[in-house]
């Protein structure tokens, strides 16, 4: 900061992309993360994988079913979606997510209704809650295979593309520097699935508690720490260097501010956290599962709350405090409050220890 | 008792009235140099910092104008304090006029997910109220923060040169209030226009902000300091405008 130059009157710009954005955020990569996490032990059948996978799953369907009612909320016209269908615009990512998102949600309850089809039939047969309603959705609860992976390939597409338009759609933005890097989608994409990873643990403590899964997802977890350290390390070594203009940019606009480095200090400081208990203490599968979805939920507060408060002409920072209605906290709230609906609503059809525990004979135990 | 009017002086009168609705109009239309939008003019505009005074005229004519919500703004004078090291003075006030650029590259245009941002073939970039979905893309994605989502539309909101004045052939509400006579509004395309001959005359000491982003902007400068071209590096504002929204809501 130049102490020479002392803004008297300025425009401050109020952040124009709420709290809702980064619940849609948040939760479309917890779904594409847990998605992915269901892959081993549905599609692949590796042994050891069964519970985690369909646990994973159930994370993906109610994570993907809420996010994009948060991110229609950050409309401010939202009864005006449809002009995304109507006005189709190539060069924005925006855009292009509009229609990656029904490809990637479409695939996803293809493969999960596929995937927990014999599940509901079970279900309807034990005559438990909304029994009516899962014979209904079961159609028979027949497993098919080829439909499963065929599925699980459309909701990859889709999963691929919704992580790449995510990162995109703020990579691109010039006027922010602190979003402007390549590094940035590979980082939410590393976030997200170690905060599913996290989902999964806590879905395990609360039916199972399968110490072998448990220590399965430590690992899991100690490498996405890893990995995003790696990453972070990687974006401040070019931004020092200088290689990267734009890094350095970035860290030039946030450095001195000590909200910035606070986050810094904090979000380090939980990633190594993480990684130590999941590396040498894996059975702390609440605590490291927690810390995860924190982690996930804090970076993408960071960069598109944190990002909005770096005027792009003028000096200092923009102050940003949490409104309590429905464009603060009552949306966050609001959002949280839809996924556990939507958990309830499934675990009612699908319970969750029925699907943590893996193979439907154990289950049937 | 009232005297009796002079034919002569009746006459005169009326007559005078008689031509009040002319001069009226060729007050309105000769200095101005915006015409009905024909298609072949390209709108611009000059800043000649060296004559803002930082009144802030530009800035409530402009909120008149174009009915901006209280807390809003489509064009502010940024004023800062700046230390004097040549001058028995201990500092001195840099005012700077800022607006949309309507750049010959607007970033805000291709990140808009429906295609509501556009540019005129005037040059002027505009928002189609109609279409815009709110989603506050092509905020983030200007350079200048002169883009925010109006409270009371719920739409995308920015200076459009007043181009409901310039269709009808007036001055900009910022220009034509301006005290100092800052701001030169005009048609690049037209080579004996005042802006053209300004621009020409200028050329040396030509600015624009933020020339690396290569957004190519309609808006120039004159005695533009290299220290502001940019995110100035400075102290935070001292003063901001009270958030209605937040407050009605928070």
């Amino acid at each position: 900061m130049n102490p020479n130059i002392v803004e008297t009157i300025n425009v401050a710009r109020e952040v124009a992309w709420l709290p809702w954005a980064v619940q849609y955020f948040f939760l479309i990569g917890l779904s594409y993360g847990a998605w992915l996490l269901s892959l081993p032990g549905i599609v692949f059948r590796r042994p050891g994988w069964a519970g985690i996978s369909r646990l994973a799953l159930l994370g993906a369907l109610v994570c993907g079913l809420a996010a994009p009612v948060a991110l229609l909320a950050d409309l401010h016209q939202p009864g005006r979606f449809w002009h995304f269908y109507a006005y189709f615009t190539p060069s924005s990512w925006m855009s292009w997510g509009a229609f990656f998102i029904p490809v990637y949600l479409g695939g996803l309850l293809m493969y999960a209704w596929l995937a927990f089809r014999p599940d509901l039939a079970r279900h309807a047969a034990s005559g438990g809650k909304l029994a009516k309603l899962a014979g209904l959705l079961a159609y028979g609860g027949h497993e098919s295979r080829g439909a499963l992976k065929a599925a699980a390939l459309l909701a990859f597409v889709g999963a691929a593309l919704v992580a790449l338009y995510t990162g995109a759609e703020l990579a691109v933005v010039q006027a922010r520097p602190l979003w402007n890097t390549p590094l940035l989608p590979l980082q939410f994409a590393i976030t997200a699935f170690a905060g599913a990873v996290g989902l999964v643990l806590l879905f395990n403590r609360c039916s199972v508690r399968d110490e072998a899964a448990n220590r399965r997802l430590a690992k899991v977890l100690a490498v996405t720490q890893v990995a995003a350290l790696v990453v972070g390390a990687l974006w401040i070594a070019l931004g020092l260097s200088g290689l990267f203009p734009v890094h350095a940019q970035a860290l030039a606009e946030v450095g001195p501010s000590a909200n910035w480095q606070l986050a810094a200090v904090w979000a380090v400081s939980a990633t190594v956290l993480t990684l130590l208990l999941a590396w040498k203490r894996p059975g702390s599968g609440l605590l490291i599962g927690l810390l995860a979805l924190h982690s996930a939920w804090m970076m993408r507060w960071s960069i598109f709350i944190g990002g909005q408060e770096v005027p792009k002409t003028g000096a200092g920072y923009y102050t940003y405090s949490l409104p309590l209605g429905p464009e603060g906290l009552m949306g966050i709230i609001g959002t949280a409050g839809l996924w556990v609906f939507l958990f309830v609503l499934i675990t009612t059809l699908l319970p969750l220890d029925r699907l943590a525990a893996g193979s439907t004979d154990k289950a049937a135990a | 008792m009232k005297a009796p009017s002079s034919p002569l002086v009746d006459a005169s009168r009326r007559a005078f009235l008689r031509g009040v609705p002319a001069l009226t109009a060729a007050a309105a239309v000769a200095p101005t140099p915006a015409l009905a939008n024909d298609g072949k003019h390209q709108w611009a505009m000059l800043v000649d910092v060296r004559k803002c005074i930082g009144c802030q005229a530009c800035t409530v004519s402009c909120i008149q104008e174009n009915i901006v919500p209280e807390g809003s703004f489509r064009t502010v004078v940024s004023t800062y304090s700046v230390k004097l090291t040549d001058s028995d003075q201990p500092a001195g006030t840099y005012v700077l006029p800022r607006l949309c650029n309507h750049c010959d590259n607007p970033p805000c245009i291709p990140v808009c997910p429906v295609s509501a941002t556009y540019k005129r073939e005037d040059g002027i970039v505009a928002v189609d109220g109609d279409r815009c979905v709110g989603c506050a893309y092509c905020v983030q994605a200007c350079p200048y923060d002169a883009r925010f989502i109006n409270h009371e539309t719920n739409k995308a909101d920015k200076c459009t040169f007043c181009a409901h004045r310039v269709d009808a052939g007036l001055l900009p509400a910022c220009v034509e209030t301006c005290v100092g006579g800052a701001r030169i509004f005009g048609d690049i395309n037209d080579p004996n226009g005042e802006l053209s001959r300004r621009l020409k005359e200028a050329q040396p000491e030509l600015k624009v902000l933020k020339p690396e982003l290569e957004t190519a902007p309609r808006v120039f400068y004159i005695g533009l300091d290299e220290r502001f071209t940019g995110k100035v590096e400075g102290e935070g504002t001292l003063w901001k405008p009270r958030n209605l929204h937040s407050s009605a809501h928070g």
